[in-house]
């Protein structure tokens, strides 16, 4: 049973990541400096950072009302970290001129991303909860 | 973007991310993980799962990692602004060093109310906790005073030199 939801938070944090890339593709939010790029995003960032590391090995035995806001946490901080280190170095991706949400400024967009990415974790192990054990406590 | 980072800059932003950011979620991680942020009065209480001190101090604690989520992200911001030299770091700084300030002394009035720092000589939890306290009020404190100084907030006040009466 370990085992599986230990490959469940996996597969949840790439199955998010998957729709999440997807998503900001149709909507035009940025753009990756190659498909490379989204793919690393989501193998490493949303699969093995957000969905392994930080939802199954936090918050995967504990139930998820409690463990909630440091999930939140972490991913936020993690989200944080991630969009800094793009915006600053990596230049993997790039905002589009769109506004999003009303922000304009790249820099804006990224720290507001950032902390979106604190739901990550916390879809992660509901996902996983429900593709695994559907009584499991919430 | 024509401000640049000064050394004390780097200190800042590096203590925002290390301390105001990760050792906020490693505590959180550790205190739901582990004993090591207990005191051994909560630990080994005198009626196991009885004990209406331990009960007291776990729903006392129990209810900070929201508030901290705050401290945690604003901190993080406030460092990932302060890099990109952006006005909106001493915004979140304030925020983020104000909420950490106010919780540390939260913590540390319960800790007095209730006689914890009594048990200081003989319990390692609570040498950690006061660790963390005297270190959250310093930094919270600190930081504070720093960004009401800082140069990218002063830059705002003078390019709108009209708010002046």
């Amino acid at each position: 049973m370990t085992t599986l939801l230990a490959y469940s938070h996996l597969f949840a944090g790439l199955g998010l990541g998957a729709f999440t890339e997807a998503g900001a593709r149709v909507m035009r939010i940025g753009r990756y400096r190659s498909f490379a790029f989204a793919f690393l995003n989501i193998v490493i960032t949303f699969g093995v950072v957000q969905g392994l590391l930080v939802g199954w090995v936090i918050g995967g035995r504990l139930s998820l009302v409690s463990i909630a806001p440091v999930l939140f946490m972490v991913g936020a901080v993690v989200g944080i970290l991630v969009e800094g280190l793009n915006g600053y170095w990596w230049r993997a991706w790039s905002w589009s001129d769109k506004p999003l949400f009303g922000i304009e400024r790249p820099i804006d967009k990224a720290a507001f991303i950032g902390v979106v990415w604190g739901f990550a974790p916390i879809l992660t192990v509901m996902l996983a909860r429900m593709a695994v054990v559907r009584g499991l406590e919430f | 973007m024509g401000y640049r980072l000064s050394r004390t800059d780097k200190v800042h932003a590096a203590l925002l991310a290390v301390c105001g950011a990760v050792l906020v979620c490693a505590y959180w991680v550790a205190f739901y993980h582990s004993n090591l942020t207990l005191p051994e009065s909560v630990l080994h209480p005198d009626k196991p799962g009885h004990d209406p001190f331990a009960l007291v101090y776990m729903g006392f604690e129990s209810a900070f990692p929201l508030a901290d989520l705050l401290v945690a992200v604003a901190a993080s911001l406030a460092a990932f602004y302060l890099i990109g030299r952006d006005a909106k770091a001493v915004l979140f700084g304030l925020i983020g060093s104000g909420a950490l300030g106010f919780l540390a002394l939260i913590d540390i009035s319960f800790n007095l109310h209730h006689g914890l720092y009594a048990l200081l000589l003989r319990d390692t939890g609570m040498q950690l906790e006061l660790v963390i306290n005297v270190a959250c009020v310093a930094g919270a404190f600190w930081s504070i005073w720093r960004f009401w100084g800082h140069p990218l907030r002063r830059a705002d006040d003078r390019a709108h030199p009209e708010r002046a009466l």
